[in-house]
């Protein structure tokens, strides 16, 4: 499995987990589609990202919003390329959209295939078990606007992850009070920081935390 | 109602609303063109509240400061209540001599102006005109010159129930629908949604300043542009063969546009040029129009009264107004005695209008009026059709994804190509459902087949991912509207034909840019698949969607205020701006709003290929 989760942030900052995204997909002039959580003003949103990624000689992308309808020849491609990268956004619309759109399964498939699927905040919420960590805690969440109830994603790793994450006691209050009731490990990461996925290799890039047990520990 | 109008100022941000006191009922019309209008007094009407109001237009005619908050503070109310909330007192009060309280009448006229209009038995323009609409005057902000009027102001004696059933009627009475002078909310607000949306998107058009809501919904809608003549104001003149009255409008018209700076020519050596310059900027104004009422699916019911369009081919009166998802090239109106024309019938009338102002130009210069068919080979003639296929073609180039410079260079050097793709391109765009005709809810219809849009975005991100073009089911997969059946989707060999040309015309547009300018064709291709997303995305407003939000607006209505009204509406026009170059400002909006905006968005989804 080859997987990128990026917290947020700019271009700059972001710099070094691109490199690691781009190292993943291992080939010349990929095919890269980008996925919206929401189709709204989201062709904008595809723009930077083509601008962003053609300096990195990039050319070939797929624009892939699917809270709209689409044919099955884009999506037949889409499953093709070489990476997926889901945005930012609403996470529960996001997830809505995803349900609805039958692309859970097949997205799953595509990394489970060894494709290079990558997500930013929402986007990588998304690749974990479920999407708790959006209406989580409740002074930082995603507002619930299309009241979805089934909160499970797509399960590609066992770890939970909280991006735009502020190093602050608040924070860790309600981290460390939560996973005291789960085996899981919450991976929180400041924006520019991430993780990389490769097989069963786990990289931390940047300053990352993680909550176990009602403990914090300091990555890297 | 204030008897004598003050000017209220805000304490805190020290604004006045002066420019407010200019919308008193004078208007330059008025005195320039006795006899092109009716004048009324005028009454204030109670119970009225704003329950909407376009900060950003009142910004750019003056009317508030520019860094007046967008929001509706209670002088500003009472200054737009003031203003516009008023009933004139029309030929049925006075019969009836029904009285009102001295201090609530205004103490200027308010004008209704006489065009011709097809629904009035007279067919000469002689009854007709502004039947529930008057102006309120005009207000001039950094060298344009704006109009106002509002709609829903009592029934005039324009109206065509008062000329079909021979008698006045009192404002309001129910056993008349149009004719009873009044207005709904509802109407305003379809009128807002769609205006502000063709606005951004490049059309012309009359915009919703404020509307006024009193009891069982009923409404004033007030409206602004530049210039709010219409060919029917002259062609009622023009059939009546008043020479006197029609020179009284082109020159009101033209010193209008001269002083807006609407026009390149400012000055004219003689009257002669001066009224062929005229008739020239219709030619000009009207096949742009027609042009870009075919290519963006806008039905807008031209006819021979010129009524439903402004001189410069802007969109007024919004009630029959439709864009299309689909090229619903068969699509008529059923206005109950008559259906309307076609979107492609709108190129014809558009031309009969250009006819009818050469026609015009000759009268007022020779003083004779000549029978229409004297100029039916008139060089101006002539350069509408010209323009009118310039602008088709270049239409297609920008709809394509083509930068400016790009379309430039490729009308000017590789017209064939274009021409060639643009005729397979129709080829599809008019290709109609076996289903034949059939009836719809206001009308009736043939349907389209294909999503254009939906090629145009698609084509060039697959082609970049593949480096090859598509096999014909995949394109007709692609390109198949929710419209089509089985049938309709033969790959008959004339179809695989022309789904050959259109890729290989298609790319030659490509490869011309690619040897010309020495970009490669993956640069280029890539460019395209971004502004395309913007220009063809999949989520466009029809007719149909607007009527369905206007729904669901009047519903959340109640707990919405003004300021509200106007952010749902600018974020509904920044959704539906396909300009690929727009710089975006997303304002963070509250959570209640983009509930809201989640409702309209998939109201516009589901209605994407409807009418």
């Amino acid at each position: 499995m080859k997987l990128v989760f990026y917290s947020g942030g700019d271009e700059k900052e972001n710099l070094t987990l691109d490199y690691s995204f781009l190292e993943l997909i291992d080939k010349k002039n990929p095919v890269i589609t980008f996925i919206p959580s929401s189709s709204y003003l989201s062709e904008q949103e595809f723009k930077s990202f083509v601008r962003h990624y053609s300096k990195f000689k990039i050319t070939r992308f797929i624009y892939f919003p699917i809270d709209v309808p689409f044919d099955k020849i884009i999506f037949s491609e889409v499953m093709r390329s070489d990476a997926i990268h889901m945005a930012g956004g609403n996470t529960f619309y996001f997830l809505n959209s995803l349900r609805k759109a039958k692309l859970l399964p097949q997205l799953k498939k595509f990394a489970e295939k060894g494709g290079v699927l990558s997500g930013l905040s929402a986007g990588a919420i998304m690749m974990t078990e479920n999407i708790e960590m959006a209406g989580y805690p409740d002074f930082d969440r995603d507002e619930n606007i299309v009241n979805v109830k089934n909160l499970s994603a797509l399960n590609l790793v066992d770890f939970l992850f909280f991006p735009h994450f502020k190093n602050s006691p608040r924070y860790d209050a309600v981290f460390n009070k939560y996973t005291r009731s789960t085996d899981k490990i919450i991976y929180a990461c400041p924006d520019g920081a991430g993780i990389v996925v490769k097989n069963d290799e786990i990289r931390f890039i940047g300053k990352c935390y993680a909550y176990s047990k009602g403990h914090k520990f300091n990555i890297n | 109602m204030n008897s004598i109008k003050k000017s209220p100022t805000d304490e805190v941000g020290k604004r006045s609303y002066t420019n407010f006191s200019q919308l008193n009922g004078e208007h330059p019309f008025k005195t320039q063109v006795p006899g092109g209008r009716v004048e009324y007094k005028a009454r204030y009407r109670k119970g009225g509240k704003v329950a909407f109001f376009n900060f950003e237009l009142a910004k750019e005619m003056g009317l508030i400061a520019k860094n007046h908050p967008n929001s509706l503070t209670p002088d500003l109310e009472r200054e737009i209540l003031d203003t516009f909330s008023l009933t004139i007192i029309n030929e049925y009060d006075l019969m009836n001599d029904i009285k009102f309280a001295e201090e609530d009448i205004f103490p200027n006229t308010f004008m209704a102006t006489r065009y011709l209009q097809l629904q009035h038995p007279d067919k000469m323009g002689r009854t007709s005109g502004d039947g529930r609409t008057i102006w309120n005057g005009s207000v001039k902000n950094n060298g344009i010159t704006w109009d106002v009027s509002s709609c829903g102001t009592g029934g005039t004696k324009l109206s065509p129930a008062c000329n079909i059933n021979k008698k006045f009627y009192q404002t309001g009475d129910p056993s008349v629908s149009y004719g009873c002078g009044l207005s709904e909310v509802a109407e305003g607000l379809e009128t807002l949604f769609f205006s502000e949306v063709l606005g951004k998107n490049g059309f012309k058009t009359e915009r919703v300043l404020a509307i006024l809501e009193y009891d069982k919904g009923i409404g004033i809608n007030v409206r602004a542009n530049p210039n709010l003549i219409r060919p029917s104001h002259f062609f009622s003149h023009l059939r009546q063969g008043n020479l006197e009255t029609l020179k009284q409008v082109a020159d009101y018209y033209i010193s209008r546009q001269v002083e807006n700076k609407a026009w390149e020519v400012t000055s004219f050596k003689t009257t002669k040029e001066k009224y062929y310059y005229l008739a020239s900027q219709m030619a000009r104004s009207f096949a742009e129009t027609a042009a870009k009422f075919e290519n963006e699916y806008i039905f807008c019911w031209l006819d021979w009264d010129g009524d439903n369009i402004l001189m410069d081919g802007g969109i007024i009166d919004y009630g029959s107004i439709r864009q299309f998802g689909l090229f619903h090239a068969e699509y008529r109106y059923d206005d109950v005695q008559r259906y309307s024309t076609t979107i492609l019938e709108q190129r014809q009338k558009a031309r009969y209008i250009v006819q009818c102002f050469i026609q015009i130009a000759d009268f007022l210069t020779t003083k004779k009026k000549k029978s229409l068919s004297h100029f039916r080979a008139h060089p101006i003639m002539q350069s509408f059709d010209k323009h009118f296929i310039d602008s088709k073609n270049k239409n297609l180039l920008q709809k394509i994804g083509f930068k400016k410079k790009d379309q430039d260079h490729l009308l000017k050097n590789h017209l064939d190509k274009v021409t060639r793709f643009r005729k397979v391109f129709s080829y599809f765009e008019r290709s109609k459902s076996k289903r034949g005709m059939y009836k719809v809810p206001d009308g009736i219809n043939r349907d389209a087949l294909f999503c254009m849009r939906d090629i145009l975005r698609e084509f060039p991100q697959l082609y970049l991912t593949r480096l090859n073009t598509l096999s014909h089911e995949e394109f007709v997969e692609i390109i198949k509207s929710s419209y089509a059946r089985k049938s309709d989707l033969k790959l008959t060999d004339i179809r695989k034909k022309q789904i050959n040309r259109f890729q290989s015309h298609y790319l030659s547009l490509i490869t011309a840019l690619e040897k010309d300018f020495n970009i490669s064709r993956t640069h280029l291709m890539l460019e395209l698949t971004m502004r395309s997303s913007v220009i063809n995305k999949c989520d466009r407003v029809t007719g149909d969607s607007i009527t369905y939000i206007v729904q669901k607006v009047q519903k959340l209505r109640p707990k919405l205020t003004a300021h509200e009204l106007f952010e749902l509406s600018q974020q509904f026009a920044l959704y539906q701006n396909l300009d690929p170059d727009q710089k975006l400002v997303v304002a963070n909006s509250p959570e209640r709003h983009k509930n809201i905006m989640q409702n309209l968005y998939s109201i516009v989804r589901e209605c994407r290929e409807g009418l």
